[in-house]
């Protein structure tokens, strides 16, 4: 009896952690898109009147040094930071899959090859690789998109090619092979959807290292640059005033990654959850 | 009397939100100290549940009734304290997967002794002495040296030892054996069943062995109970049951086996219920042929003592295996004959007798042939040819590697099946990926169709293999657990380029032939049991029209009653005279039902070949005679003089010389020195060049013996 119960409440437990997380991620992204009719101020529109002006009256959240408003800011910043994540993580998770798929199933010299590009890839701490990349790279959008998928793309190569190399010895592998499929009909339609379970599980937590990554590469000043609206970047911008008693600069950019992150992990671990009680059962 | 085990009306109803599930409802039994008691019965009919239920691991959700008694004491009531030394002590349990339940990073030997040292207070050096003897006991050769072996060194059959060493290593009173012989071929198969009349005998233990398989737990069984649907339909000693059953269902569960004596099975359709509640009805009436309207109104009890049955209409006289038996309905194909009930001497195990009897004295050398040799003449144009094939499976370090087929030559003609036996890690699914062109030969060469198969590249190379198609031994994890019936069975067809249209008509079109709903096309294989598995399988096989089906075990991991379904299927498939078909198994009893050529393998090599009704009626190969000594048999089987093998299969063995030699009775410097090649005698080949002296040889043996 004790089973059944702990079976169906992780069962729900991992709904509500993915409703949840989800939901968060709705708000965010409704928010971001709804941004000109949340605020009245452009993103790089300067109140030159109001520098450091403090919450409330005309600026909802204040403004900062060069006297941009913080509230306006903060929710087109939310259409960056989110589409850069979820882009980056989407090549991440292509490029890796892609080249996990051919490595682990192929094997040989190209999966000996891959495996070691892998391997130095990962031997770097990411942040660090990231830095590397962002310099080599230089600014823009998609120089970030590209270069944050750079550094999470080995993971999804490596955990893809340990599925495929199991899946590949499964006996519906010969049974295809035998009806003569050609070896991209037997990885498109066999192959692949079988070894994707970890990669839904891992790609939303993801999302939200991501977000920290490009976050952090713009607090460093390689990612965007103000007068670019992003959350990494407004901190950065911030800081000084948060010292001298200013928050609103900082603090509510730091919450509105907090919260994002949040909410992808609760997503994410609500899938590990969701995969677990269906691998118990 | 009081038993050492007995159940009273156990019922077992397990809940899960939204199915409850009626897994035992009402089971009576009991095992007698120094018995052996023969579980039986289909998978979901509730054996692992009254096994589990006798050790107190029912699982979570389990509502009981009724009474386990051990020694008299309710081992349901027990608290974990008695529940501790019951386990083990009292009652222990052999897994049905050795090697999923030893522990794979501490040594065998290590494993044994530290429940000596902890159960039986031994110390090191005792429990080690004691671990070597329990090794010794359960004939493990040089059992110091396997104790400081790890599981993976063992092969199934040495783990299947330890376990049983195991389980009996803290003296219980009680051995329950949880399908201890699955996947195990009839030689090993044999030998661990001996093991537990051998517990049962010598050490008075009473043991409750669990199977599908009645015809191999027959010789060893003093008493045999049979379940359905969780309830106890027949029970009594194995001389009624298994010869006259009285139940309808333990008719129908001996007729689906087919039997080495050329017997085929005969099949009953449908399959088991889960019951969500206890049954108020004879659960066995919608698959009873005897069925009338009481059935389906009310319960019969089990009546009877000593010889029990559940049924309104208990049938009398001989069961599938007798001699009065009706004769079985003509199936599709040629070539099968044979007669059921051969000898009176069937089930060899009268008493406390040893399980395996001595060659009978002066037995018959070249034993009667049971039916006249097939008519059918192999006509056919040639559609697999091999010739001497090698195989290595080379290891991934350095040198070395694996030499599973070394010199196969074989021929195979559209209208003719051909069945390919031995036992394990004999080359039998190596030849099947060879012929698929799944493996590539190490040197020979492999024609389907006259075209060199691994010659071939690209396009060509997948329009050729959609012309030999393979039926897989595990039928729901050949199919992709992502892709729907209907994809996998077009799948051949898209490969030659068949529009969706009509791949869709013709995926429709086999479906029914093999009678299957067409609503199943959307259905996922989880959706699927293992016998519907199987048909789209077959479908998947037969729908591109193929010269050549391989048939990898395809009945082995079903149950007794679908295997026969499936058999039917087959054989009706192995008729058609447009394509070649081979068939694989370790059951030579089902290769008898309807091949006509009989290959058989060892360590990679033919040792024997011919007709089907010459290998087995008169087989000449040592080790094809030591194979039908030892396929088990409600019939009586194999009448000619039996061969024993001693050890187990070993790999080494292949190197030089004869690869039997090692475990042969008859073998000589010469047989250890000379590899030995086919050489023809009478219809068949074999590569032994004692044959012909082999007759007096067992003469001599037997009169030694005697």
């Amino acid at each position: 009896m004790a089973e059944v119960r702990v079976e169906a409440g992780a069962r729900s437990f991992s709904r509500v952690l993915i409703l949840t997380g989800a939901a968060i991620l709705v708000v965010v992204a409704l928010a971001a898109l709804a941004a000109p009719l949340l605020s009245s101020w452009g993103p790089e529109e300067i109140d030159a009147n109001a520098t450091l002006a403090g919450p409330g009256g005309a600026h909802l959240l204040g403004t900062d040094t060069n006297g941009m408003d913080v509230w306006s800011r903060l929710l087109y910043a939310a259409r960056l930071d989110l589409g850069v994540a979820v882009s980056a993580v989407a090549l991440a998770v292509v490029v890796g899959t892609a080249l996990g798929l051919l490595a682990g199933y192929l094997g040989g010299w190209l999966d000996d090859v891959l495996m070691r590009i892998v391997d130095i890839f990962q031997a770097f701490p990411t942040f660090i690789l990231a830095l590397a990349v962002a310099a080599l790279l230089g600014n823009g959008t998609v120089n970030l998109v590209i270069t944050i998928a750079a550094v999470n793309a080995p993971a999804y190569a490596r955990l893809v090619r340990a599925e495929v190399r199991s899946i590949r010895e499964l006996p519906f592998v010969d049974a295809s092979i035998t009806s003569g499929a050609s070896t991209v009909g037997v990885l498109w339609r066999h192959v692949l959807p079988n070894s994707l379970t970890p990669v839904r599980v891992i790609a939303p937590l993801n999302c939200g290292w991501a977000m920290l990554t490009l976050a952090g590469l713009s607090f460093l000043g390689l990612g965007v640059t103000v007068p670019g609206a992003e959350w990494g970047a407004m901190i950065s911008l911030g800081s000084p005033d948060v010292v001298a008693g200013r928050w609103w600069t900082s603090v509510p950019p730091g919450l509105a990654l907090l919260v994002c992150v949040l909410g992808f992990s609760l997503l994410g671990e609500g899938l590990q959850e969701r995969a677990d009680a269906r691998r118990r059962s | 009397m009081t038993h050492l085990l007995s159940i009273e009306d156990l019922s077992v109803l397990i809940r899960r939100p939204g199915r409850d599930v009626a897994a035992l409802s009402g089971v009576d039994l009991h095992v007698d100290a120094g018995e052996v008691v023969g579980l039986v019965g289909e998978s979901g009919g509730g054996k692992s549940m009254v096994a589990r239920a006798i050790v107190a691991l029912l699982p979570g959700g389990a509502r009981t009734r009724g009474a386990v008694r051990f020694e008299g004491a309710d081992v349901l009531a027990m608290d974990e304290a008695a529940l501790a030394t019951h386990r083990g002590h009292g009652a222990a349990l052999c897994f049905q997967n050795p090697r999923g339940a030893l522990s794979p990073t501490r040594t065998v030997g290590r494993q044994l002794t530290d429940r000596l040292t902890t159960h039986q207070r031994m110390d090191k050096a005792a429990a080690r002495e004691t671990a070597r003897q329990l090794f010794e006991a359960v004939g493990i050769r040089n059992p110091a040296r396997r104790l400081d072996a790890y599981p993976h060194e063992l092969s199934g059959g040495m783990a299947q030892r330890v376990m049983i060493s195991l389980a009996t290593g803290c003296a219980p009173g009680l051995l329950i054996a949880d399908e201890p012989t699955t996947g195990l071929d009839v030689t090993l198969t044999r030998e661990i069943l001996r093991q537990f009349r051998h517990a049962a005998d010598t050490d008075g233990r009473g043991v409750l062995l669990i199977s599908h398989d009645l015809a191999s737990i027959a010789s060893v069984c003093d008493r045999v109970v049979v379940l359905y649907a969780g309830t106890v339909v027949e029970s009594g000693p194995v001389a009624k049951v298994l010869r006259e059953p009285a139940h309808p269902y333990t008719r129908a569960l001996l007729a689906s086996v087919p039997d080495v004596s050329g017997r085929p099975a005969r099949a009953i359709g449908g399959a088991m219920p889960l019951l969500p509640s206890p049954p108020a009805a004879c659960p066995f009436a919608p698959r009873c042929a005897h069925a009338t309207e009481r059935c389906t109104a009310q319960r019969p009890p089990l009546t009877g003592d000593g010889w029990a049955y559940a049924c309104f209409h208990p049938q009398t006289g001989g069961g599938a295996a007798a001699p009065g038996a009706p004769p079985p309905p003509p199936r599709g194909g040629a070539g099968r004959g044979g007669v059921g009930g051969v000898g009176a001497d069937a089930l060899p195990r009268p008493g406390g007798a040893p399980a395996c009897p001595p060659p009978p004295p002066g037995a018959a050398p070249a034993a009667p042939v049971t039916a006249p040799p097939p008519q059918r003449t192999a006509a056919g144009r040639v559609v697999m040819e091999i010739e001497d094939a090698h195989v290595v499976y080379g290891s991934r370090f350095g040198s070395g590697g694996h030499h599973a087929l070394r010199g196969v030559s074989l021929e195979i003609r559209a209208g003719e099946t051909v069945g390919v036996v031995g036992e394990s890690g004999c080359g039998k699914s190596t030849l099947a990926r060879l012929m698929l062109g799944l493996t590539a030969p190490s040197s020979g060469t492999v024609r389907l169709d006259g075209i060199d198969l691994h010659a071939q590249r690209g396009r060509k190379l997948r329009r050729l293999r959609t012309r030999a198609r393979l039926v897989f031994q595990d039928p729901v994890g050949s199919l992709s657990p992502r892709r729907t019936v209907a994809d996998a069975i077009g799948e051949p067809l898209r490969a030659l380029g068949v529009p969706a249209a009509e791949r869709a008509e013709r995926v429709a079109q086999v479906l029914a032939r093999m009678n299957l709903d067409p609503a199943m096309l959307r259905r996922h294989p989880h959706e699927l049991s293992g016998g519907q598995a199987q048909r789209v399988g077959i479908a998947r096989a037969l729908v591109g029209d193929p010269d050549l089906i391989v048939f990898d075990e395809p009945t082995s991991a079903l149950d007794v009653t679908v295997q026969a379904q499936i058999l039917d299927v087959i054989a009706e498939l192995a008729g058609d005279a447009s394509r070649g078909s081979v068939f694989i198994s370790h059951d030579l009893a089902t290769v008898r039902g309807f091949c006509d050529r009989v290959v058989v393998l060892y360590l990679g090599r033919i040792v024997e070949q011919g007709p089907v009704e010459e290998v087995f009626g008169n087989p000449r190969h040592p080790y094809t005679r030591a194979l039908l000594s030892s396929a088990p048999s409600l019939d009586g089987g194999y009448t000619g003089a039996r061969v024993e093998l001693a050890k187990d299969l070993e790999e080494a063995d292949a190197a030089t010389g004869c690869p039997l030699a090692a475990r042969c009775p008859f073998a000589t410097d010469e047989c250890r020195a000379e590899p030995q090649h086919l050489t023809p005698y009478g219809a068949a080949e074999a590569a032994c060049w004692r044959v012909p002296q082999i007759p007096a040889l067992i003469r001599e043996g037997a009169h030694t013996r005697a």
